[in-house]
């Protein structure tokens, strides 16, 4: 039992040293990509709403922490677009083109865009 | 125009973690790989020790001679054991456990359709979510605040009943046929509520399937006693297998009921989990379940379910099939796994998963916590910050109205992955030992090394693909 107390220890404290030196590798990544993004242009994405199908359903959007997002929404008909963000968002839009300001998220994570009517993930924003 | 004035009726769940970095998932890999044939080779090197003559008796009485040797009689575990056993103690939890139940049936019954009720993070959060954390660190959490025990105790007395022999059922709880297969339709109720349901963030279907399980663990109670609710109470089963990574365990007493209150390592404590009817089932329905709501996120799924094919035309009868076939992946997976693990000619090949089921256990446990981590942290707090305001009129019960949720993890998502790794790698030790310990004590000495492989590869392969799911999910 001792032995395999000693193992675990040894083998604890490697995992957590590579773990470690993961961290402050990605430490670095997100320092880069978050000096490169202060001032970039908002993220554009298209979504075209026709019938019960809406493109694109599904994709993973990288987004920078503080960077704007703005939807541009085709529609042959009015409804409701959900952005689960912590506070949650409810956009409107309208049939023929509507432009949408969503705004920026200053916290990192996924956040999933969908249409509650259609039942439908249109995009997940990967903020980082 | 972006109307994000409107206050939201309904949707829970708002941004989730970021996926853990690939090169952590691979080092996380590498280690549990690592320690797993750590574990195998440690087999070699002591095979011919007494731990096999104490294996063997392990495996018949299920380990408990073995973790009454390591307990010790510490004086702390019997000073805590005399003031938990106390008539006080169990009062005063039993009552916090009746307040819980009152508030949440007040805000089942009289509080309003919209997000901020608290019964859905009550719902979700604190009982499902919040019993892992409690059990994981206080035993058998549930059992002891379960308010549907308290109740059917409440009319055993009411009916002069006090139960001499188990908790007073009319019948006898038939524990070898039927173990905890009832607690599995309980737990597929709860995940299918809340994973595929559609209307999961509504007032009316939460208040009635809380009014089911109320009725349905009552009438239990009163027709099998109370072996009933460790058996068929969802959130009963489920905290009592996480209690047993808990460092408190009880010694066994020969007229079954609970022995003293013992401190053991939850290696130990794992050990004394005796196989029963179900238990297979059971951990491959809280493991498939998880997965299922990590997998159901993840991009293939999303375009393959959303796009045009004859699976995205039926939706939610996919949605419905998958809650069931990854459980049963699971276990299927589980089962050949082990099933092609040598054995000696006196041991049946069909017993070996119910054998070595309670090493699963540690891996679900790693899982579940590295899952529901940040949600219980984040979520928990928003339940206590809306808890102040059971009926959304904008008081402030409990004084929490006003706080303001702590985002740390959200901050910190190289923490947050760290922290998601090392709960399944701890997982996957605990779970590769104790396997490894059971293992030894069927197998025949000559496949002692080989016959632990496909099992070791089981293993292996769930924390993989945990490890995957954090990363691809």
């Amino acid at each position: 039992m001792r032995r395999l107390m000693a193992i675990m220890a040894v083998l604890l404290g490697t995992v957590g040293l590579l773990a470690g030196c993961g961290s402050s590798d990605d430490n670095s990544a997100d320092g880069a990509s978050a000096s490169a993004s202060s001032g970039t242009k908002p993220l554009v994405i298209d979504i075209t709403f026709s019938g019960k199908d809406v493109t694109p359903h599904g994709d993973r959007v990288d987004v920078n922490v503080g960077q704007n997002v703005e939807f541009l929404v085709k529609a042959d008909a009015a409804g409701q677009i959900h952005v689960h963000s912590t506070p949650e968002k409810q956009l409107d839009y309208n049939a023929g083109t509507t432009e949408i300001q969503v705004g920026s998220f200053d916290q990192p994570g996924l956040i999933e865009v969908e249409s509650h009517a259609l039942g439908k993930t249109i995009v997940q924003l990967q903020v980082q | 125009m972006g109307g994000d004035v409107t206050p939201l009726a309904h949707g829970i769940g708002g941004r989730q973690d970021l996926p853990v970095p690939l090169e952590t998932a691979i080092v996380a890999a590498v280690a549990a790989l690592v320690v797993s044939f750590v574990v195998l080779a440690w087999t070699v090197r002591r095979r011919t020790d007494a731990v096999l003559v104490e294996a063997a008796r392990q495996a018949r009485g299920a380990g408990s001679a073995d973790a009454l040797r390591r307990t010790g009689r510490s004086g702390f575990a019997e000073r805590v054991g005399t003031l938990v056993d106390s008539r006080g103690w169990r009062i005063a939890l039993r009552t916090v456990g009746m307040l819980l139940f009152l508030y949440t049936a007040m805000v089942a019954i009289f509080g309003q359709d919209l997000e901020i009720n608290p019964i859905f993070g009550v719902f979700y959060i604190w009982m499902w979510v919040g019993l892992v954390p409690f059990s994981l660190l206080f035993g058998e959490a549930w059992k002891a605040i379960s308010p549907v025990r308290t109740i059917n105790a409440g009319i055993n007395w009411l009916r002069r009943d006090t139960g001499a022999s188990e908790g007073g059922g009319l019948y006898e709880y038939d524990e070898a046929r039927f173990g905890y297969w009832p607690a599995i339709v309980g737990i597929f109720a709860f995940t299918w509520m809340e994973l595929v349901y559609p209307h999961n963030s509504y007032l009316g279907p939460v208040r009635l399937w809380l009014a089911i399980y109320v009725a349905v663990m009552l009438i239990g109670g009163q027709l099998w006693g109370s072996r009933f609710y460790a058996n068929a109470d969802p959130f009963e089963v489920y905290s009592s297998l996480m209690a047993k990574l808990s460092v408190w365990g009880r010694t066994t007493s020969d007229q079954g009921d609970e022995g003293r209150l013992v401190v053991r390592s939850p290696l130990a404590n794992v050990d004394t989990l005796a196989p029963r009817a179900g238990l297979v089932a059971v951990v491959s329905t809280l493991f498939g379940t998880i997965v299922f709501d990590s997998f159901r996120d993840s991009v293939p799924w999303l375009k393959f379910t959303q796009g045009d094919n004859i699976v995205a035309r039926h939706a939610y009868l996919a949605d419905n099939l998958a809650l069931f076939l990854f459980p049963l992946a699971v276990a299927a997976f589980f089962c050949v796994g082990t099933m092609l693990t040598g054995v000696g000619d006196d041991l049946d090949r069909h017993r070996l998963p119910g054998l070595l089921a309670p090493s699963l256990v540690p891996i679900v446990a790693g899982y579940v916590v590295a899952h529901y981590m940040s949600y219980w942290w984040e979520g928990g707090q928003q339940t206590l910050v809306q808890a102040s305001n059971p009926f959304s009129d904008g008081s402030n019960w409990f004084g929490t109205a006003n706080l303001s949720v702590n985002f740390f993890f959200a901050y910190h998502p190289t923490l947050l992955a760290d922290l998601k790794v090392l709960a399944v790698v701890i997982g996957h030790i605990l779970g590769v030992i104790s396997s490894h310990k059971r293992a030894i004590a069927v197998l025949p000495r000559r496949h002692m090394v080989t016959g632990q492989i496909p099992l070791l590869i089981t293993m292996i392969g769930f924390t993989v693909g945990g490890l995957y799911l954090l990363f691809a999910a």
